[in-house]
């Protein structure tokens, strides 16, 4: 099998690797990089679990291979918090009791995280929408929603 | 005595397990990295029932970086022959014989034949692809009515047929009688269609089989670490001292993961053999086709009624697919049958059952597994409604229990002490506002619109009245062991295996409570055989009530601990010390007070204290769910069926329900709105479908077994009911099942009522678009 070099900035830090054609990027991350909190949820593009932000836009790390994100600018879940402090989403997050089993999560916060950048008030429709491709088996979604409207500072969305 | 407001126990805490699960840091089983690590991949029938005639390995055993491959044949010879986790939830029913990794033959699309463990998950794929397995076709057996057909090939040859229990017909109450007074009988066959688990996380198992020590160290995705201990153990012939299983961070359940599957034991046994760590994680086309499914039963009922909406009784003919491997299909239909009244007044009902064996995945647990009781009851009574022509809820509230001394008690025998039925479904009529929503209703019919309200009723087990609860064993009391650390915080050990309900959260809010001690002070420990009290794990509705109250009971017994070792070190009466603060001292004298870290240490210097109590400040609580209960309520729906395309709107969605006492109100709510939006998918998206000439499984992605995401669940008002307290101190109960239980009811209640005007009578659960328009006549029906 080919193997490739791959450069990239994974949460800012410059990687190098040697990896085979076939390897995605979704298994790049967890096994090469040792950066397990991307998770596979399916491996067929539709839960959204391994979702990742490559050069600022969402993507699906697991239909993605490693070479294909070559002298990209990688985001995952692990970059989100800074000096051991979450970030106001993660911390909205906590508060809105977001998650339960956390296993779809670093998707939704990786998608979020790109949501809030385009639009950083974004209404409960809006939100609903940039969500409809990340599953949560959990939630019923509604702890979601609001954890993205409080970090986006709305108020009057609690009961 | 506390303020109550500065109790944690009904504050909505924010989660301690949220700090890891939101940066990354969980440890999920896909997580674990151990060094040598191989990967497993198994090669698995593409046919649904078939005869295995000849495998050939031996391309695929000198295919690069493969380190084993076993057959079935050869993996047996390492096993001990035996039922395995089968027997345990059989419900009596024979449990045929079969192997680890299939043989013989096969059974299902999906089933495991050749199991292939190589230095990475690739290089295993790949070397599966080079096995070659031939099969002789058999017919395939893929519905319940072809699996009574005594011509129908034997899927287990040591089965007389494929028909695994006819029950007798239990009869409780007057039926004849009843049915000899009703003024009308009311006739449906209701059928449930095949729903899955599917949680976000696959199933998997890290094996690591040291041959140094002879021991047996497991990494499982499983919601008890006991039973995949004790399954793995006999399996294996490995004495269960020898066996540690540890659970992380599990993405979810439902009910599937309990205990070692066929899979986890094939990867043990491979880990022994080569004396290496093997891992295998199934992945989704695995899961959705083999791993397990539930809920496709189907049900011949007939209700005696007075033209007044009286329910006198019930005669029902239950038959349950339990798919072609043994899970836990057989032993609900004895649970439908003693909940199947419900919280109603129903004089009397006859009950006989059958369970039959099919070419499909096996029927597993899942959320309220016997939900099916529910589904049939409440569907049943709109159907009665209708057909008198009166409003269903003046059906609910006139044969709903009330609460009396004595408690009434269903005509199968149970108590109905505590339930809230009658309040709650009063409490969503009025939140809906049923007048104002009938007259909504028939304006928007006249503009061609299709409004519909569904309300429905359920009660659950959480864990149910002590009385007819019997079970010791491993379903008995809930144990759990509280430590006093040298640090002065507490550390508490729980069997439970908390796999999104928060219970490293919850049970810590309720012993910091009784102990005294701020929350973060109290950290509790699970998924770790070695250290965790014997116990089933997380499922059954057990959680909040019996390791809830086993948690508040061991807490105060470690403070009564604490107090009695404080009383010894200041020679002072137990009376007269006192615990508070997060200190010891004597009542009075604040200067003799003495944290709780130099108490531990205290009690473990040598020669301090009596034999009695000198060592670990440590104690072991049970607690047995005590007076015990109901969990229930109910829920109302407001649908809006777009005709045109067939698409069902959940516009408004209104729950009244009662848990008992609330431990975390954000936690209770995520389990009840996670539960409806699990409900909603089952009625409108979800089925597990199979072509029933071939037997291949028809929805072996999520572009075809469809979940739903944000778009189609609505917000949820959620209305706490004031509990019924029947306990001195424990009064939580389960919450986890009732939104999956209550939420198809409700919906597909809705959705008949929208579509009355066509004279839509709905007898499935299944409900999408496509079905919509064949109900109304708009499409032929397929
Ligand atoms: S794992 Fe990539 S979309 Fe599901
Ligand atoms: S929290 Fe479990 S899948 Fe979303």
């Amino acid at each position: 099998m080919t193997s490739f070099d791959v450069e990239l900035t994974v949460n800012g830090l410059a990687r190098r690797a040697t990896v085979e054609a076939r390897r995605t990027l979704a298994d790049f991350l967890r096994e090469d990089l040792g950066l397990t909190g991307t998770h596979l949820g399916c491996e067929h593009g539709v839960c959204g679990a391994c979702t990742v932000l490559v050069d600022g836009e969402p993507a699906r790390s697991c239909l993605m291979l490693a070479v294909q994100a070559r002298g990209a600018d990688v985001r995952t879940v692990e970059g989100l918090a800074a000096g051991g402090k979450m970030n106001r989403l993660q911390e909205a997050m906590w508060d809105s009791h977001g998650f339960q089993c956390g296993f779809c999560t670093p998707g939704f916060l990786m998608q979020i995280t790109a949501l809030l950048a385009d639009i950083p008030e974004p209404s409960e429709a809006e939100i609903r929408e940039a969500l409809s491709g990340n599953i949560c088996r959990c939630t019923g979604y509604e702890s979601i929603v609001n954890g993205v409207l409080r970090a986006a500072g709305a108020t009057g969305f609690l009961e | 005595m506390q303020h109550i407001a500065e109790r944690y126990t009904g504050a909505s805490v924010r989660r301690s397990e949220d700090p890891r699960i939101l940066t990354g840091s969980g440890r999920y089983v896909d997580d674990v990295r151990l060094p040598g690590m191989l990967h497993a991949a198994f090669v698995r029938s593409p046919v649904a029932h078939a005869r295995i005639t000849r495998i050939d390995v031996r391309a695929a055993a000198e295919a690069p970086g493969v380190t084993l491959v076993l057959t079935g044949e050869e993996l047996e010879r390492s096993l001990v022959p035996g039922p395995g986790i089968a027997a345990m939830f059989s419900g009596g029913a024979p449990v045929p014989a079969f192997t680890t990794l299939a043989s013989d033959k096969v059974r299902v699309v999906g089933d495991p034949v050749v199991l292939v463990v190589a230095e990475s998950r690739y290089l295993a794929e790949d070397a599966c692809e080079l096995v070659e397995v031939d099969y002789e076709e058999l017919p395939a057996v893929m519905t319940s009515q072809a699996a009574q057909d005594p011509a129908s090939p034997a899927i287990f040859e040591d089965l007389a047929s494929n028909v695994l229990v006819r029950s007798p017909v239990a009869v409780f109450g007057d039926v004849d009688g009843a049915f000899a007074r009703a003024d009308r009988i009311v006739r449906a066959d209701l059928r449930q269609h095949r729903h899955q688990n599917a949680p976000m996380e696959c199933r998997g198992v890290v094996c690591s089989f040291d041959p140094e020590s002879g021991e047996l160290t497991v990494h499982s995705a499983t919601q008890g670490v006991h039973i995949v201990r004790t399954t793995l153990s006999t399996a294996l012939g490995l004495p269960p001292e020898k066996v540690r299983v540890l659970a992380g961070d599990i993405g979810g359940s439902f009910g599937l993961k309990l205990g070692a599957y066929r899979e986890d034991v094939a990867c043990a046994a491979a880990s022994r053999r080569l004396g290496r760590p093997v891992r295998w994680m199934e992945d989704r086309l695995e899961n959705l086709t083999f791993s397990g499914q539930a809920r496709e039963e189907s049900f011949e009922v007939e209700a005696a009624v007075t033209n007044e909406g009286e329910i006198l009784g019930l005669r029902v003919k239950m038959t349950i697919d339990t798919g072609a491997y043994p899970g836990m299909g057989a032993m609900l239909p004895e649970l439908v049958k003693t909940m199947i009244p419900g919280p109603y007044k129903i004089g009397a009902l006859s009950f006989e059952w059958t369970a039959v064996v099919t070419n499909k995945a096996a029927y597993v647990a899942y959320r309220g597994p016997w939900a099916s009781e529910t589904w049939v009851r409440e569907r049943m009574i709109d159907l009665i409604a209708m057909e008198l022509g009166m409003e269903p809820l003046e059906v609910r509230l006139r044969n709903v229990a009330t609460r009396e001394t004595p408690p009434l008690r269903m005509v199968t025998g149970r108590s109905l002490a505590g339930v809230t039925a009658r309040e709650s479904l009063e409490a969503v009529a009025a939140k809906v506002d049923l007048p104002a929503f009938r007259r909504l209703q028939a304006g928007a019919r006249g503009h061609g619109r299709y409004l519909g309200l569904g309300v429905a009723t359920y009660i659950e087990p959480a864990p149910g009245p002590l009385e007819g609860r019997g079970g010791g064993g491993i379903m008995g009391p809930e144990q759990v062991r509280l430590r006093l650390e040298e640090d002065g915080t507490v550390t508490l050990f729980t069997s439970q295996m908390p796999h999104g309900q928060s219970h490293q959260t919850t049970f810590a809010q309720v012993a910091a409570d009784e102990f005294g001690v701020p929350i973060e002070q109290v950290r509790v420990v699970v998924g770790d055989s070695d250290l965790v009290p014997m116990g089933f794990g997380t499922g059954g509705s057990r959680a909040a009530i019996m390791a809830g109250g086993a948690s508040l009971h061991g807490a105060r017994a470690l403070k009564a601990r604490v107090e009695e070792i404080a009383s010894h070190l200041f020679e002072a009466g137990a009376e007269d010390v006192e615990l508070s603060g997060g200190s010891v001292a004597v009542r009075g004298v604040p200067a003799s007070a003495m944290s709780l870290a130099e108490l531990a240490r205290a009690a473990r210097s040598p020669g301090r204290l009596p034999p009695s109590l000198a060592g670990d400040v440590e104690v072991t609580a049970a607690f047995d769910g005590g007076e015990g209960g109901w969990s229930g309520g109910s829920h109302a729906a407001v649908v809006e069926v777009d005709v045109e395309t067939g698409q069902v709107r959940v516009e408004r969605y209104v729950v009244a329900e009662d848990c008992g006492t609330l431990i975390n109100p954000a936690i209770v709510e995520g389990q009840v709105r996670g539960g409806i939006a699990q409900g909603i998918g089952a009625v409108l998206l979800e089925r597990s479908a199979y072509d029933e000439e071939t037997g291949q499984y028809l929805s072996s992605t999520f572009m075809d077994y469809v979940l739903a995401t944000a778009c189609e669940i609505p917000r949820i008002e959620i209305e706490h009911l004031e509990t019924v307290p029947l306990d001195a101190d424990v009064n939580f109960r389960g919450v986890g099942e009732g939104g999956m239980i209550i939420a198809p009811p409700t919906l597909c209640n809705a959705i008949e009522d929208a579509l009355s005007p066509f004279g839509v009578r709905v007898f499935e659960q299944h409900l999408p678009p496509a079905r919509i328009l064949e109900l109304i006549g708009a499409i032929p029906a397929g």
